[in-house]
């Protein structure tokens, strides 16, 4: 009882997202994050997540139709959308903008509990020497005032499931895994390639 | 901008070099030629030649172009180094040449000296007030240092003296895009589709940005522009597709009630949705029953 609501995110997940901003520098990029919440309703798992764009972002269509079909896939399995991830443009861009806000907000009108993952760039480019073992990305949820709040990352509000994940991320950058990354974008310029990444960790 | 068959043999040739099958200095020249950004691979493959006397002396008076582009492609990857070595040669050969300047004043510019960058450029506008480079380069400084509006502001100037400048055109509807300027994004394609009516991916970013606006009026527009991607691209662009569903789907929410556009609106949508399920019955079988179950939700009920 009591206590505050955790968010636990599984290590492909998290890794499909960071190769995804890693293959596209130059851009923003996005992802949409699924999951469900805990029966006993004290944590969010993260479960998958799919690349979303790397171009246009504050867009509506493509945004529409990429949560229409991913709804529509992950529903069978009983699996919901439950968050947001963004990546900003520049490397010093620390701020979460209006765009990640808005469709932050559109999954929080279905889930009061949805998280918004942006990446911290200055972590992930320390990650070689550090060899933190806690997510490159920085939470926000959105608390009783209505605005998104960055949850300090002094406490364990947000764990990946795996522990050794971020090795795991080190060595995939090391090969330059994310040049097989597929997101919504590049679905839509060529159908025939998977968003749903189903080789990616084979 | 590069069209589908320039960038399909882009991708062969880089394919080509990257398994070791040669042509280096083929690509080298395409990226040059299609102005497209491959800093990585122009880093490694021109270094290659650069750095092999053999295959260096073969190129000519060819080396310098070649030197100013890994140049450049070392700024982009942060290789200030490699830089700085390929413009210390280039100064050497030409001691008096302002294109020189112009890379040593980029240097400043990758090594975040934003203050004597800007003063080298605004040195260099003034003996040359219509270089393009520099005044890109100057946007490209605001946008670097986060002054986004200083970039918008820098960028609508140079569109005043430039305004043939499509590229230019793309990059600040795709600023005012990030920033959620819908109405300005539009106001820029909106230049593009006047002066190139035939590009497709203008009139789609034209009929996307107008679907976020949103409002009937805008949506009706869309869904034309919408008509015309698929009109210019023969059927094949699978966002027109997409975007007809969407736009009919919305308007017929917002119009409920009003008959006389519905016959026509709704044998668009639908074969703009026959047309998708073909397709990705064809190349994306295992993602039809999704797409089928999509397109039934954003089918107008009458």
């Amino acid at each position: 009882m009591g206590g505050e609501l955790r968010y636990e995110i599984a290590q492909n997940a998290y890794i499909k997202l960071v190769l995804h901003a890693l293959k596209h520098k130059t851009s923003a990029v996005n992802g949409i994050l699924l999951g469900r919440v805990s029966p006993q309703s004290d944590v969010v798992e993260i479960t998958d997540s799919v690349p979303l764009f790397h171009s246009h972002i504050g867009l509506l269509p493509q945004l529409e139709i990429s949560l229409i079909l991913i709804e529509e896939h992950f529903a069978a399995k009983g699996v919901s959308i439950v968050g947001y991830f963004h990546a900003n443009e520049r490397f010093d861009d620390h701020e979460l903008g209006g765009i990640a806000k808005n469709v932050g907000d559109h999954i929080y009108r279905y889930l009061p509990q949805a998280a918004i993952l942006l990446l911290d760039n200055r972590k992930l480019e320390a990650l070689s020497k550090t060899k933190d073992r806690s997510p490159v990305v920085q939470l926000y949820t959105k608390d009783a005032s209505r605005t998104w709040k960055l949850v300090g990352s002094d406490g364990n509000q947000l764990t990946i499931k795996e522990p050794s994940a971020n090795v795991v991320l080190l060595d995939y950058i090391s090969t330059e895994k994310w040049q097989d990354v597929v997101d919504f974008d590049d679905h839509l310029d060529d159908i025939s390639k998977d968003w749903l990444n189903p080789e990616l960790f084979k | 901008m590069v069209s589908k068959t320039e960038e399909t043999q882009l991708n062969r040739l880089e394919n080509q070099v990257d398994n070791g099958g040669g042509g280096a200095w083929e690509y080298l020249c395409l990226v040059r030629k299609l102005k497209v950004r491959r800093s990585e691979k122009v880093l490694k493959y021109g270094l290659s030649i650069l750095n092999d006397l053999k295959k260096r002396s073969s190129l000519g008076s060819e080396e310098w172009t070649l030197y100013e582009q890994v140049a450049i492609a070392a700024m982009d990857c942060q290789s200030l180094d490699v830089a700085k070595d390929c413009i210390r040669l280039l100064r050497k050969a030409f001691p008096e040449s302002k294109r020189v300047g112009r890379l040593e004043a980029m240097l400043l510019e990758a090594k975040g000296s934003w203050a004597e960058a800007e003063k080298a450029y605004s040195s260099f506008l003034e003996e040359n007030p219509l270089d393009q480079v520099i005044h890109k380069r100057r946007v490209a400084m605001a946008k670097a240092q986060g002054n986004i509006s200083g970039a918008i502001e820098w960028l609508n100037k140079y569109l005043e003296i430039f305004m043939a400048d499509h590229d230019a055109w793309r990059e600040l509807a795709e600023i005012y895009v990030s920033l959620q300027m819908y109405k300005q994004a539009v106001f820029c394609y909106e230049e593009l589709i006047l002066s190139q009516p035939t590009v497709p991916l203008h009139h789609l970013a034209y009929a996307d940005v107008l679907y976020t606006l949103g409002g009937l009026e805008n949506l009706q527009t869309a869904k034309k522009y919408y008509a015309s991607v698929i009109d210019l691209t023969g059927g094949k662009n699978t966002r027109a597709l997409f975007g007809i569903n969407l736009c009919t789907s919305a308007i017929g929410q917002l119009a409920k009630g009003r008959n006389k556009e519905d016959k026509e609106s709704l044998e668009l949508q639908s074969l703009a949705a026959t047309a998708l399920e073909k397709d990705y019955k064809q190349r994306a079988p295992e993602k039809l029953s999704l797409l089928t179950t999509a397109l039934k939700s954003l089918k107008v009920s009458s």
